[in-house]
């Protein structure tokens, strides 16, 4: 009965899916960076690059994101609201259908079924399915905030609910889709408003599922875990706000100099603009909450996957609002850099506090330490370099791309073929995979930190004879 | 099984609750200044800017 009335085991079981989907994820990012310079590499047709690429996005983005989300969100909803979870069959039915869904996501993708629209690619079937979750999900959170014994609503709190919501909304607009068949859907929206539609939905389904839930639990396991309280009530709730509203009219900066309407394109600016100052809130505040006591830096392990994560937060929260600029996209736009960009923002900000969030949760839940402070220094510093190298080389050679593009002769024809502009990525190309091997070494580490301290976990609570 | 529950006041600090830093503060409102700037410079019904001419205006240079 007691693993039902905390339910520890719904969190812990999404916290080994995360990790078991985020290393098929990982050996999928693997395989397509090698594929990028060695053709050789595909295996037609289940394995080549187009089936691989959308394969790997969605599996980690879903299985590890999502999956992570879903554990350790169900894990600070308890303790915030200081009642069990609403339904907790429910919320258990809703880790084995999380799994089930995936196991078909990943077949799906592979056998080709794509819905052709960027991270909406899942055929209308799964689509549906995709709701039966997410409503799922709505209820045991909703209901448990409902319910709550504490009057007063954290922070983490409003992310989560922000998520929840907005999630909801984008994913069902843009999904609008007439089935032809069980396998082949079109979606409802055609040229310029499926554009538009397409990229308010891929912008913000990122921001509202890699930044609000994340952000979650950045503002509950940094005061949980370093002892030390956020800085300002005041800013946190400003910065929540602004980014809630805000965020959802940024999408066409992904559109600039394309047949969108121009002032469509520029509102979207001026809102991504913004979008730096309450992302910059949070940043603020985690480094004048730590900045009361730098000692935690020292002293808690966890303290600088934290800071580092909410660092590249900042870095990313400067970094993609400068990419709508007109003059900055035109040079960066399509090119390599983007896929920089975005790893900057999974590897750096997301991974890392999803990982120091997890490792906070596994001890409580199975009563114990962590299993080895050492391994997991070992991790933090493997997964710092290796996204920092990858990010690094695919800015670099995203700009001397953007560069050869734009080359004109004198008589205005282009100075380069496209042919000519690949050839010099080869060695960047090769540069990403180390940096990924670098990067995934680091999260065999954490892999195998996990599963130690759940292990010594279980003995200890043998010996004990509990 | 004993759960320890959250003591939500050891979240946040008391004394700087409601501090914002200045230099944020000022990020803050210059971003939103700087947004209405842009907006009437880049919105063709205001300004009469419109992609399709800057880019024959560049053809020119």
């Amino acid at each position: 009965m007691d693993d039902y009335r905390y339910d520890n085991q719904t969190v812990n079981g999404f916290i080994l899916s995360a990790i078991f989907w985020g290393v098929i994820g990982i050996v999928a990012g693997l395989w397509i960076s090698v594929q990028m310079w060695l053709p050789s590499w595909n295996v037609a047709p289940y394995f080549t690059f187009g089936r691989l690429r959308v394969f790997h996005t969605n599996v980690l983005a879903v299985g590890l994101g999502i999956g992570a989300i879903f554990g350790i969100t169900y894990y600070i909803v308890m303790r915030l609201t200081r009642v069990p979870l609403f339904l907790p069959k429910l919320a258990r039915f809703h880790l084995y259908l999380f799994n089930v869904a995936m196991v078909l996501v990943a077949l799906s993708l592979l056998a080709g079924m794509n819905q052709s629209v960027e991270y909406a690619e899942l055929e209308w079937p799964l689509d549906v399915g995709v709701v039966i979750l997410w409503v799922i999900f709505a209820i045991v959170v909703f209901g448990t905030i409902i319910k709550r014994k504490e009057d007063q609503m954290y922070i983490s709190l409003w992310y989560v609910i922000a998520s929840i919501v907005a999630v909801a909304i984008l994913y069902i607009v843009n999904n609008l889709a007439v089935p032809a068949d069980l396998f082949k859907s079109y979606q409802v929206f055609a040229g310029v408003n499926s554009a538009n539609v397409a990229w308010w939905y891929g912008h913000n389904v990122v921001g509202f599922l890699l930044t609000t839930p994340i952000l979650a639990m950045f503002y509950y396991f940094l005061p949980k875990s370093t002892g030390i309280p956020i800085y300002s009530h005041r800013l946190s709730i400003i910065s929540f706000w602004s980014v809630v509203f805000a965020y959802l009219w940024t999408g066409a900066h992904h559109l600039v100099y394309t047949p969108v309407p121009d002032w469509i394109q520029t509102l979207a600016i001026i809102f991504t603009i913004f979008l730096i100052a309450p992302s910059w809130g949070s940043v603020v505040n985690g480094y004048y909450t730590v900045g009361s006591d730098w000692s935690a830096m020292r002293t808690n392990y966890l303290t600088k996957f934290f800071l580092w994560g909410i660092t590249f937060y900042g870095l990313q929260t400067i970094q993609g609002p400068s990419q709508g600029l007109r003059t900055v996209s035109q040079l960066i736009h399509y090119t390599d850099w983007v896929p920089g960009h975005v790893h900057m923002g999974t590897m750096g900000w997301v991974t890392m506090t999803v990982c120091a969030s997890i490792y906070y949760v596994v001890p409580k839940i199975y009563k114990t330490e962590i299993y080895s402070i050492k391994v997991a220094n070992t991790h933090f510093w493997l997964v710092l370099i290796g996204q920092l190298m990858f990010s690094i080389t695919m800015w670099i050679t995203g700009i001397q791309q953007g560069a050869m593009w734009k080359a004109v002769n004198p008589d205005g024809t282009l100075k380069y073929t496209f042919m000519e502009t690949l050839v010099p990525n080869y060695p960047y190309w090769q540069m990403r995979t180390v940096s990924g091997l670098i990067f995934t070494v680091g999260m065999l580490f954490f892999i195998y930190n996990v599963l130690m301290t759940m292990h010594q976990g279980k003995q200890r609570m043998a010996g004990a004879g509990v | 099984m004993e759960e320890d529950f959250d003591n939500i006041q050891e979240f946040e600090a008391k004394a700087t609750a409601k501090k914002l830093p200045l230099g944020w503060l000022m990020l803050y409102i210059g971003l939103i200044v700087w947004g209405i700037y842009y907006f009437v410079q880049y919105t063709p019904a205001i300004s009469g800017w419109t992609q399709a001419s800057a880019y024959e205006e560049s053809l020119g240079k």
